[in-house]
């Protein structure tokens, strides 16, 4: 027989490593800035957390959502059970029985960890994570066979010491792997990273089924952006540890999708070099489109873009969410990228392409486009708008925002108009003293003509008395609704499709039936995982007649259009267009008609080479169906008539 | 897509915002019917403009103030009674529902009109210099009736504000009363009326003043003037600059309008309403001009067709707003289709002044190849809707005009069209009318069709002669024939066409026949065909004569036209003969002899010439019609009552079991392009 203290040593070592490791982990995270957390409320609440809010993104796929939990819970509570069986030698079958059955578990979980990895899908790492489901195979055997044969379930001298010596080497291995790795870098890093990561999220609003997309507001006399990652806060290092390489992010992407430089799972384990230094060589996953593996070097103090990642990759994200919408981990791909263009912008001054005169745009004429700010409401100059400071007061006031100099968005514009003339609504627009809503600036990294604009818009808001808020900007709508908050500005913030569906079940306007073809719903980023929003377009669509032929990908899974972020300003090449994959999305369902419900989506997808389905904005759907009361009893009652228009 | 900024800035005059910077200018519709009321085909008119997002439209040019300037023979408005103003409140809701603004222009016409009809009036003037283009004679207004007619002018303004309308443009130009006064080419008083400057503005002035008093300082009020009259002894553009100086000055005005050039002569009245001959906006630097020296809105018209022309016009600043007036009569959805990004399906004016020349006529205004403006009162539509009836396999035979918009109709419709031609490109005749030295651009209208049936997806068939078993075979629900016709040489055989000694004006104009040296035209026609074919071959260094039976060679053509063409043939020494009927030609050697019989006297004379060259008018295609017309199922006939009514074909009604025949346009007989278009769009809207 080999000698008692083996085993026990064994797993007192292993946990000694890992102890180490964790130490050494915790302070490569601390490298990064401070943010004030929790620290006992996060630990609390990290188990429902993780049983619940991770499993909700997790449980998306059911297959893969049981096997996580039977081999982690498995592995969890077998670690729980080895320390006071092969530890302290606690003989008791209360504690062997369950830590069979725990092993049991876990052998279950690897199983299907096993099959995965024998033909695995683009999107996972490759690599260390290849030898995973062996290691967790060999840990749940050896264990599982060390209990039985140290147990009295078995008859006396059962067991040979030959073969409790090959159960010690896969004991060895099986906690080289789960403990010793998980604190010095191995795959099992994740559970120990993403544990934390869950206490320590830099947006706890997201768990308990909240949702917090805002960007978090900046210090303009603080440092502007992430240049090196020792610049990111320490628990966004802390997200990027939590990563597990299973790609998802990847195959969500659109901008991987476009053959652009961009891969949200290696730009996460890019992070991860730099946070712990060395290189990427040892990557196994899908590389940047077009980029090979191994250039990338780093260090917490030494500059990201150009070490670790091109400005391309950053430029290359449209911020559409899709990745953090689908990361298991929670990790929040965005906030880190949009930290890294705001050093780009504000401090290296290099917004690529037309980044550069948007924002001198901005900054001069309060539009992106250039254009006089005093035109804000050339393309109303025949409806005889309410003006807010003509009436101070209105139930709703209109967020008109920069469609307004946009001939396409015009229309949309002027449908909606008709609406809620239509439906009598008291509404009224700010005209020549709105301004952008500072999205695009913001996206594009500069926080300071942001919060120009939001300060300047909230202290024009603040003349005037209104209810809500409506825009038929997804943009406009997220950023008022949900970032200018941070800087005093708190209003009810409704977009227009939303608003219209209200409209429709108060019975205040009436529509027809649709006349056309097939319809598809496009979820704009900004309406949908932004904001939530995925049910009133489709009622409102339901409310036209209109059956709509769902794409693939829609709802919290839609594909952007490729117009946020600024991404048709920054203009990365790729090999495809978003746009154009976007439409081929429709052209599968065979729609004649593709329903959006963002100017920027419209812009995007009429941009795509006909033949192609036609775009309608909800605004011009809703407005060609409206059944407009003829009685001449009402007309004199009805205010403006609605004018007819062929445009 | 190009954002057509400066097109789309609004601008204010007076109290009005103009939603944008396209006006249609005044011009005379011919559509005021019931002693010069704005009726329902008026109104519709001028809807569908607004409809269509025009910012401005300024009806009834030369609508008159007074009983004593004729209105009844180009069925104008008539602001001389306060009957008009109930019409005027229909026609301004109508405007304004889309969010458009209508003011009117208002005038005394003076020697310009004619007398002979209507209340067989004296006409005014300031000398009673007779006025050629018209030819009216006229008397010397007396002070008294100076007095009457300033009073009516100021209730003319008042009517159209009553009516609701936005405003009133006083006319100046082309020669009426109020510049008849400015001109001392017709002004030759020697009282205060007449002589030194101030003395000639006097009557213009006590009109604005007259009408400011009566309408107020909020109502708009404008001037129209010439920019300069292109006469010698005429108002030149200094003139025009002070003259418009001068009335600003007073700040009794809200805009001008400026027109280049006068147009009591034929010859410059072409100028006036510029041809396809003419360059894009030819007159901008005197409308130009005149914006230098005043400080409210310029208007100004004049070849200006395309919205990038319009937006780099406004871009530059050479005025505040454009005028395109014809361009809306060719499409007055043309706003609507720059700001739905359609640009390319815009129905582009082309210049071929049909609308002009018909009002000339006392006609009513029409444009050759949109044959639903001005008839959106009758159902016809600018936006044609797909049927819910059963789609139908409509066959066209013929790309000409009838056949392209049957086409086109009917593919709109919804329908499964296919168009067979036997050339290789569309067209028919527009293509040879256009290869004439300055008539090439109304191949305009060909490019529209064909922009227009390639969106649409018509399957078409070049290079492919149908005869009655492709057809057949083809089994078409409709079966449309539009085959034109071919040169009718065979009228006189003396012509010796059999025998090769004459040739048709289409083998010239098509390059098919060389021209001659030494060459006479002889055209019975007198409309563009012939002249073309004079034109062009004297452009290929031909001398050539021309030579008809009627009156005067081109007399067909209308007012803006005639004197475009006699510029050309008479710098081109064309010799132009009238009253000549060509009884005969036989050859000599290898010359040939063109033997002409005077129509009045029957004496003869002959021409020793190298090529006699024939415009005749076409006779009809119709061995197809004829081959097919038992087999249809109406026999190829068109219920009349129901086409001229505009409504369906009751054929179309009936349970289908077998084929419709219809042949529309020159292959029934000779009309002209609008005809062919007409009779298409009327067909077919149904289907």
């Amino acid at each position: 027989m080999l000698p008692e203290w083996l085993l026990p040593a064994l797993v007192i070592t292993a946990l000694g490593l890992f102890a180490i490791g964790a130490l050494r982990r915790i302070l490569l995270w601390r490298a990064g800035r401070p943010e004030p957390v929790s620290l006992i409320a996060g630990l609390m609440a990290m188990p429902r957390r993780y049983l619940v809010d991770l499993h909700h993104v997790v449980a998306r796929d059911k297959v893969m959502s049981n096997t996580h939990v039977a081999t982690a819970g498995g592995f969890v509570l077998s670690m729980l059970l080895i320390i006071p069986v092969h530890v302290f030698g606690l003989d008791s079958r209360w504690l062997t029985i369950p830590l069979l059955a725990a092993t049991v578990i876990m052998f279950t979980g690897a199983v299907f960890v096993y099959r995965r990895r024998r033909n695995p899908p683009a999107r996972l790492s490759k690599g260390p994570w290849m030898r995973l489901p062996k290691s967790l195979l060999t840990f749940s055997v050896s264990f599982f066979l060390l209990t039985l044969l140290a147990s009295d379930l078995l008859p006396e001298n059962f067991g040979h010491w030959v073969l409790t010596g090959v159960l010690l080497i896969g004991v060895t291995l099986g906690l080289a792997e789960l403990l010793f790795g998980m604190g010095w870098g191995g795959p099992m890093k994740h559970a120990f990273a993403g544990a934390l990561h869950l206490a320590f999220h830099r947006r706890p609003e997201r768990f308990g089924g909240g949702r917090s997309t805002g960007l978090k507001p900046v210090d303009l006399d603080g440092m502007l952006g992430v240049a090196k990652p020792s610049d990111f806060k320490w628990n966004q290092l802390l997200g990027f540890d939590a990563c597990v390489q299973c790609g998802r992010c990847e195959a969500v992407c659109p901008a991987f999708a476009a053959g652009q430089p961009l891969n949200p799972k290696k730009l996460i384990q890019d992070m991860v070099v730099g946070l712990a230094g060395g290189s990427d060589a040892h990557y196994a996953g899908s590389p940047y489109p077009g980029r090979d593996v191994g250039q990338a070097q780093g260090n917490p103090h030494q500059p990201i873009v150009d070490g670790l990642v091109s400005a391309e990759t950053l430029w290359s994200c449209t911020t559409c969410r899709a990745c953090v919408e689908e990361c298991p981990m929670m990790i929040e791909h965005v906030d880190a990228i949009v930290d890294m263009r705001r050093h780009l912008t504000l401090e290296r001054g290099e917004t690529p392409n037309k980044g550069a005169e948007v924002l001198d745009n901005l900054i001069a004429t309060d539009n992106p486009g250039g254009y006089e700010p005093n035109s804000r409401m050339n393309w109303a100059a025949d409806l005889a708008l309410p003006l807010m400071a003509d009436k101070q007061e209105a139930e709703v006031l209109f967020w008109v925002s920069d469609g307004c100099f946009d001939m396409r968005s015009q229309r949309i514009l002027r449908a909606f108009v008709k609406i809620l003339k239509a439906a009598n609504v008291d509404f009224a627009v700010l005209g020549n003293e709105e301004c952008d809503s500072g999205d695009v600036a913001r996206r594009l990294g500069d926080d300071a003509t942001f919060q120009t604009l939001a300060r300047h818009n909230i202290a024009t808001l603040s003349k005037y008395r209104f209810t809500r808020i409506v825009t038929t900007d997804p943009h406009a709508f997220h950023v008022l609704k949900n970032e200018y908050g941070d800087f005093g500005g708190h209003y009810d913030v409704m977009h227009h499709s939303t608003f219209i569906n209200e409209l429709v079940e108060q019975g205040r306007i009436n529509l027809d039936r649709f006349k056309g073809g097939t319809v598809t719903y496009h979820d704009p980023c900004y309406l949908g995982r932004y904001n939530g929003e995925y049910e009133s377009p489709r009622a409102l669509l339901a409310a036209l007649g209109i059956q709509v032929s769902e794409m693939e990908r829609s709802g919290y899974r839609s594909r952007c259009c490729g117009g946020g972020g600024g991404a048709p300003i920054t203009d990365i090449p790729g090999e495809h267009r978003i746009a154009d994959m976007r439409v081929d999305d429709a052209r599968k369902v065979e729609a004649e008609t593709i329903a959006v419900a963002c100017q920027q989506c419209t812009a995007m997808l009429e941009g795509v080479v006909e033949p192609r389905p036609e775009i309608r904005d909800l605004a011009e759907l809703v407005a060609d169906g409206l059944v407009v009361d003829a009685t001449p009893a009402s007309t004199a009652t009805a205010g403006p008539s609605l004018a007819e228009e062929v445009h | 897509m190009s954002q057509f900024e400066a097109l789309f800035r609004p601008l204010q005059i007076n109290q009005l915002t103009i939603r944008n910077r396209v006006v249609s200018t005044a011009h005379a519709e011919v559509y005021a019917t019931d002693g010069g009321m704005t009726t329902d085909r008026y109104v519709k008119y001028y809807e569908e403009k607004a409809k269509g997002g025009c910012g401005l439209c300024i009806c009834g040019g030369s609508s008159v103030v007074s009983i004593d300037s004729p209105q009844s023979w180009w069925s104008s408005v008539n602001l001389s009674t306060d009957r008009i103003i109930p019409h005027f409140q229909n026609l301004a809701d109508a405007v304004h529902k889309h969010g458009g603004k209508i003011m009117i222009q208002i005038t005394h016409m003076g020697r310009r009109s004619r007398w002979d009809g209507e209340n067989w009036p004296n006409l005014l003037s300031p000398s009673g210099i007779r006025e050629p283009v018209h030819r009216a004679t006229c008397k010397t207004i007396e002070e008294e009736e100076i007095w009457r007619v300033i009073g009516d002018f100021a209730q003319a303004a008042r009517r159209a504000k009553e009516g609701g309308l936005d405003g009133v443009e006083l006319s100046a130009v082309h020669q009426h009363l109020i510049d008849q006064f400015w001109s001392p080419r017709v002004n030759r008083r020697t009282d205060e009326w007449g002589g030194t400057f101030e003395n000639r503005m006097r009557f213009g002035m006590e009109v604005l003043k007259a009408v400011r008093q009566e309408v107020g300082r909020d109502f708009a009020v404008g001037l129209r003037i010439c920019g300069d009259e292109f006469h010698p002894d005429g108002l030149n553009h200094d003139d025009m600059k002070q003259i418009a100086k001068y009335y600003n000055d007073t700040g009794l005005l809200d805009f001008f309008g400026v027109v280049g050039s006068g147009c009591d002569t034929h010859n410059t009245l072409a100028n006036v309403i510029p041809n396809m001959s003419f360059p894009p906006e030819p007159f901008l630097h005197l409308a130009a001009g005149i914006k230098e020296v005043v400080d409210v809105p310029v208007i100004h018209a004049q070849n200006i067709k395309d919205p990038n022309q319009a937006e780099r016009i406004l871009q530059e600043g050479y005025v505040d707003f454009v005028g395109m007036t014809r361009a809306h009569i060719a499409d007055p959805h043309l706003i609507a289709k720059i700001k739905m990004n359609q640009v390319d399906q815009i129905r582009q004016c082309v210049g071929a002044n049909y609308c002009i020349d018909r009002q000339y006529q006392g006609l009513d205004v029409l444009c050759i190849q949109n044959a639903a403006t001005s008839r959106e009162h009758l159902g016809l539509p600018h936006i044609i809707e797909k049927t819910e009836g059963p789609v139908r396999k409509v066959l066209v035979i013929g790309g000409g005009p009838g056949g392209m918009e049957a086409a086109r109709v009917a593919a709109e419709r919804g329908h499964n069209v296919t168009l067979v031609e036997k050339a290789g490109e569309l067209g028919g005749q527009i293509t040879l009318a256009a290869r004439a030295p300055q008539r090439d651009q109304i191949a305009g209208i060909t490019r529209w069709y064909a922009l227009e049936l390639d969106r649409l997806g018509v399957d078409l068939r070049f290079n492919t002669a149908a005869d009655a078993s492709v057809v057949r075979d083809f089994q078409p629900d409709i079966c449309i024939l539009a085959t034109g016709g071919i040169p009718f040489m065979e009228q006189n055989p003396e012509w010796g066409h059999d025998d090769g000694l004459v040739v048709s004006s289409w083998d010239i104009l098509s390059g098919q026949v060389e021209p001659g040296k030494n060459v006479l035209v002889y055209d019975t026609i007198c409309e563009f065909s012939g002249m073309s074919a004079a034109d062009y071959l004297a452009s290929k260094g031909a001398q050539v004569e021309l030579v008809t039976d009627d009156i005067k060679p081109g007399v067909g053509i209308g007012g803006t036209t005639f004197p475009t063409y006699y510029r050309s043939l008479y710098e081109h020494e064309v010799i132009m003969s009238s009253d000549l009927i060509l009884e005969k030609v036989y050859a000599e050697g290898d010359k040939k002899i063109a033997v002409l019989e005077n129509e009045y006297t029957g004496s003869r004379e002959e021409r020793v010439v190298d090529q006699v060259v024939i415009e005749n008018g076409t006779r009809p295609n119709e061995e197809l019609y004829y081959a097919l017309k038992s087999e249809s199922i109406n026999k190829g006939q068109i219920d009349v009552e129901a086409l001229y009514a505009c409504q369906a074909q009751p054929v179309l009604k009936e349970a289908d079991s077998g084929m419709i025949l219809w042949r529309l346009g020159d292959c029934v007989s000779q009309r002209n392009t609008h005809a062919a278009i007409y009779d298409a769009l009327r067909l077919c809207k149904d289907l």
